[in-house]
């Protein structure tokens, strides 16, 4: 996967989760968890159906751990795992 | 049949062989579960409950919760579910404003309220595990006699603008009249196999709950919502009934399935909770070729109405008429009825709601009025008797039919060393729904995500700002009241 990913999954990030932000003020690397990401159960399934119609993959909330939310980054090697 | 246990029982004795309740691979049958019942009861004897005494449920959709329910019913004591989704600083309140002296949980939330409840002299019990000590208690002899129609059979609390949730005390006569207004308008029976997703300790599962019981039919509970295995119990347990909030509808939609199951078993799926808007009531047909029915109700009244009538396509957007035994009135400012289709507040009368808020005399008084409780929603009736909800007079935030108290989230913010004052107010998303907005003025430099995770810590996940500002001073009118409507 690519940056492009990485842009993808940022825009994502700030439809469904971080509505104050702007997908360019995100850091590839830096804890998403510290700015919110994950805390609402709600935000998260909208994040995960999300996912999934960009991505064209099937994810299972289950399967969504903090350690999968921490960063763009690990949200990028998650979805590689997937494809 | 006047009491709970007395529903019990008569559905014990009525069905039972059929199945009650299923969570994953288990399975248990009425004549099962009132075995179970019968040594919960006796357990809770053990531990010194006795008629009258409050005892907290806080557990997931299970059977022990099912268990527990009618086990504390069964004594004359009055269960408090509490939400899984509460943090520690919330169920503490539960804890002290119940009086709760004992709370009925799993191993984790033990740990959790290890300290502080031994401090208030709470005893907190793990039920939830596969050798809790009160499966192997001794069944024993239950007197009802001593339990009386009018006793508190439950305590529910309600979202408010008080900064606190508000007791709402229910009685057994109240919870016997929900189930026959619910059972009597949907024409359930026991054939009918109904999922728990939504959770149980809330009073929109809760109705569901009581009126599946009395009719016999098969709790099929699931702890948590997940997608597939939503659509894997729809089809593996033949789920007839499914209750929902739209979010879940939503998500449902727009899942991609490789392989659909067979979910034709599927005949009532309910939303409620929140709006229903057009894009997901017609996603969702298109998808499962089944069209969601929206239902009303409120933690003060039960169910109120359900959109159960031909002209869904033309109706989508009704709450439906009031269900059998409640009356629903539109008012206006002055408590007198508008004209047909106009514009006012839903009042209702219905003899599953409570009678007031515990301890608080003056916001009682403000909306249980004439024998109706002024819901605070604004409605109109068209011709046919079909409810909409047009929006509310309240001042709460409903996040997928989680209602946000704006007050209990300033009350924390400004708990915070560095906010000197904060507002909190709902904004629209983008999908018709509503989100939690904070604006804060602080001392200092401070990040949202700290603010965000200062929240997480002492709110559940809902209530937590997902829109965090800053300013220098709240905008305020001449009186000092902050104005929200400039903050949107």
């Amino acid at each position: 996967m690519s940056q492009d990913t990485k842009d993808r999954i940022k825009h994502l990030l700030v439809q469904s989760v971080l509505k104050n932000m702007k997908a360019a003020d995100i850091i590839d690397d830096s804890s998403l968890i510290d700015l919110g990401v994950g805390l609402d159960s709600v935000a998260t399934l909208e994040l995960v159906v999300a996912l999934e119609e960009e991505f064209q993959v099937s994810i299972d909330e289950g399967e969504i751990t903090p350690e999968i939310l921490e960063s763009v980054n690990c949200i990028e090697a998650f979805l590689s795992g997937k494809s | 049949m006047k009491t709970v246990p007395e529903l019990f029982i008569s559905a014990v004795n009525k069905f039972s062989s059929s199945d009650a309740v299923t969570e994953g691979d288990k399975r248990v049958s009425y004549e099962e579960l009132g075995r179970f019942v019968n040594r919960f009861s006796s357990y809770l004897t053990s531990l010194g409950i006795k008629k009258g005494d409050k005892v907290i449920t806080l557990l997931p959709n299970s059977i022990e919760f099912v268990v527990s329910f009618f086990g504390i019913a069964q004594l004359g004591a009055v269960s408090v579910p509490v939400s899984t989704a509460f943090k520690k600083q919330e169920i503490q309140f539960f804890i002290e404003h119940s009086g709760a002296s004992l709370v009925l949980t799993d191993e984790g939330f033990a740990e959790l309220l290890k300290d502080s409840a031994s401090e208030s002299g709470t005893l907190v019990t793990v039920v939830k595990e596969d050798s809790s000590d009160w499966q192997k208690s001794d069944e024993i002899q239950l007197d009802f006699d001593c339990i009386r129609p009018e006793d508190e059979a439950i305590y529910l609390y309600s979202t408010g603008s008080t900064g606190k949730p508000k007791r709402v005390s229910r009685t057994h006569t109240n919870l016997l009249a929900l189930a026959d207004n619910h059972t009597q308008t949907v024409g359930w029976n026991e054939s009918d196999r109904v999922l728990f997703t939504i959770p149980i300790s809330h009073t929109y599962g809760f109705g569901n709950f009581i009126s599946s019981i009395k009719i016999g039919a098969a709790i099929v509970t699931l702890g948590e919502f997940n997608r597939h295995k939503v659509l894997d119990l729809v089809e593996k347990e033949s789920v007839t009934i499914f209750p929902a909030v739209p979010v879940m509808l939503d998500a449902l939609a727009r899942t991609h399935i490789k392989e659909p199951g067979d979910i034709s078993s599927l005949k009532l799926v309910i939303s409620a909770g929140a709006p229903l808007s057009e894009h997901i009531f017609r996603a969702f047909h298109s998808k499962f070729g089944i069209y969601p029915r929206q239902l009303y109700g409120s933690t003060e009244t039960g169910v109120i109405s359900i959109n159960l009538g031909d002209s869904i396509e033309e109706r989508f957007g009704s709450v439906g008429r009031a269900v059998k035994n409640v009356e629903v009135l539109i008012l206006d400012d002055n408590g007198q009825e508008v004209q047909s289709g106009q514009v006012g507040e839903i009042a209702v009368k219905s003899p599953s709601m409570t009678t007031g808020y515990y301890g608080l005399p003056e916001e009682t008084a403000a909306v249980f009025k004439n024998g109706y409780y002024f819901t605070g929603d604004l409605g109109r009736i068209d011709p046919k008797g079909y409810i909409y909800i047009v929006g509310r007079k309240k001042l709460f935030i409903n996040i997928s039919g989680n209602k946000v108290d704006p007050g209990e989230v300033e009350n924390v913010l400004t708990s915070h060393p560095l906010v000197k004052e904060a507002a909190v107010l709902g904004v629209s998303d983008d999908k018709g729904g509503e989100l939690v907005k904070s604006v804060l003025v602080t001392e200092d430099d401070v990040e949202s995500g700290e603010i965000m995770e200062y929240c997480s810590d002492r709110l559940a996940g809902y209530k937590v700002p997902r829109i965090v500002e800053f300013v220098n001073e709240l905008p305020r009118s001449p009186s000092g009241k902050v104005l929200r409507e400039r903050l949107k």
